[in-house]
């Protein structure tokens, strides 16, 4: 089932997104020679822009932009638990550096896609921030669905700068993940850190459709046509 | 507090540096060592083995390069599962440590067997090890096995990159993930979420095969 992707459209500046998500990302591409070898890059480095370079598939671009909008979620949505000032504790110091990360994960992919960049959506978390029990369940749906954002997008990467990036992104997930978990399930083992011996993937359709479900990207007001007054444009 | 290096944790012994545990690193490392992949690679005798995780089959013609990757892999589980179950026969474990062993035990022994599975007669034989008495209090239990997830994480990590086969890099990356969360659970047993954070950076850092085996290789853990 293709998912409504109109909230998330006005991204799509060249439609690569669409087209990513319909699975027409392979056949038709192809690395150009000598691009962007991954070797000697930092842990998480991607080069400045490194969209603009020569060759890189539009489908990596869609990737990336992908993954930009799930970070820009998830960092939003630590900031607003932060700011909504119910968490205590674990659960602060948990939002505090998972938040952290977020932040430079929404940096370092910006930064790779230059103008290509998707811009920061609006979101509404309905709430759910202004409770610790409510933030901590989220948080472990929107980590676990991060996790398999990035795992079902491995094998889709053609670009070695790109795949080293998101790999180095995926754990980080899965670790924010079991800890949110841990903290959670206290001494008791549940909610289970580590749920299964091997970690589900989930394909673009299904991840872009469970945070549609969510409500939590909605439309910019200005775009709306309403006599509200548009709300400050956020440059996170 | 500098997280324990995985050449610290022998405690009790000095590490073994005798001619058998870095003969046992040796063969798991080189690129040369026929020995270490008896079957020369590619899987040209096993046919359509079973599946992968992710209900994949590792097809004949397999580079030879994602068999060795593989095998790597099964090493880092065959002593990932050792541990995990001596920890637990040594019955010195509490509480939510405890749960955590079986669980993360499990894991374990899941992943040997389905990297045995898919590897068929190319598998590499499981070791014998040494944990040098990491498993029998709770305290050095707890520092190996953090170090030792964190290891994995890195170790899939830096394999990543190299893997042709999409079964196998689907497989890595379902694995790299587990071993991500055991890594993060552990340390929030440890620190309660402070120290070891159980996540201490906001990118992941990976480890070449040559780094990981150096390392093992210095525990003194495998003894043949």
């Amino acid at each position: 089932m293709t998912p409504d992707l109109t909230p998330l459209k006005k991204f799509d500046t060249d439609g690569a997104l669409q087209e990513a998500a319909d699975g027409l990302t392979r056949s038709s591409l192809f690395r150009r020679g000598g691009l962007l070898v991954a070797g000697g890059l930092a842990a998480g480095a991607l080069p400045a822009a490194i969209v603009a370079a020569q060759g890189v598939p539009k489908g990596d671009i869609a990737i990336l932009n992908y993954a930009l909008t799930l970070e820009y979620l998830e960092a939003a949505f630590y900031r607003k638990a932060l700011d909504d000032g119910a968490l205590k504790g674990q659960y602060r110091r948990f939002a505090q550096v998972a938040g952290e990360h977020e932040q430079a994960h929404v940096e370092a992919l910006k930064k790779a896609l230059g103008g290509k960049a998707v811009k920061r959506p609006s979101f509404d978390f309905g709430g759910v921030t202004a409770d610790q029990a409510t933030f901590a369940q989220t948080a472990i749906t929107v980590e676990d669905l991060g996790v398999e954002a990035y795992q079902g997008q491995a094998g889709n990467i053609k670009t070695p700068a790109i795949l080293a990036a998101a790999i180095s992104i995926h754990p980080i997930e899965a670790r924010h993940a079991a800890w949110i978990r841990s903290i959670v399930g206290g001494g008791s083992g549940e909610p289970s850190p580590a749920p299964a011996a091997f970690n589900p993937a989930k394909d673009m359709s299904a991840v872009l459709a469970a945070v549609q479900g969510t409500g939590f990207i909605t439309m910019d007001r200005a775009e709306s046509g309403s006599a509200v007054t548009a709300q400050p444009q956020m440059t996170g | 507090m500098p997280e324990p290096a995985l050449h610290e944790i022998a405690t009790l012994d000095e590490v073994d540096r005798d001619g058998a545990v870095r003969e046992a690193a040796e063969a798991v490392r080189g690129d040369t060592r026929a020995a270490f992949f008896r079957k020369g690679g590619v899987l040209a005798g096993v046919g359509l083995a079973a599946a992968l995780p992710g209900g994949i089959a590792l097809a004949q013609g397999t580079p030879k390069s994602d068999v060795k990757i593989l095998n790597y892999a099964l090493t880092l589980e065959y002593l990932e599962a050792a541990f995990y179950a001596e920890a637990i026969a040594m019955g010195k474990l509490d509480g939510v440590t405890a749960t955590f062993a079986q669980v993360t035990g499990a894991h374990e022994n899941e992943h040997v067997a389905a990297l045995q599975q898919a590897l068929g007669s190319a598998a590499v034989k499981k070791p014998q090890f040494d944990f040098k008495g990491t498993t029998g209090s709770e305290g050095t239990f707890l520092r190996t096995a953090q170090t030792l997830e964190d290891t994995g994480v890195a170790a899939y990590q830096g394999q990543a990159g190299r893997i042709k086969t999409p079964a196998v890099l689907a497989s890595a990356g379902a694995i790299l993930a587990v071993e991500a969360r055991h890594a993060a659970w552990v340390r929030d047993i440890i620190g309660a979420g402070q120290s070891p954070s159980p996540a201490p950076a906001a990118f992941s850092k990976p480890l070449t095969m040559k780094e990981v085996l150096d390392a093992v290789g210095q525990t003194g853990f495998i003894k043949s």
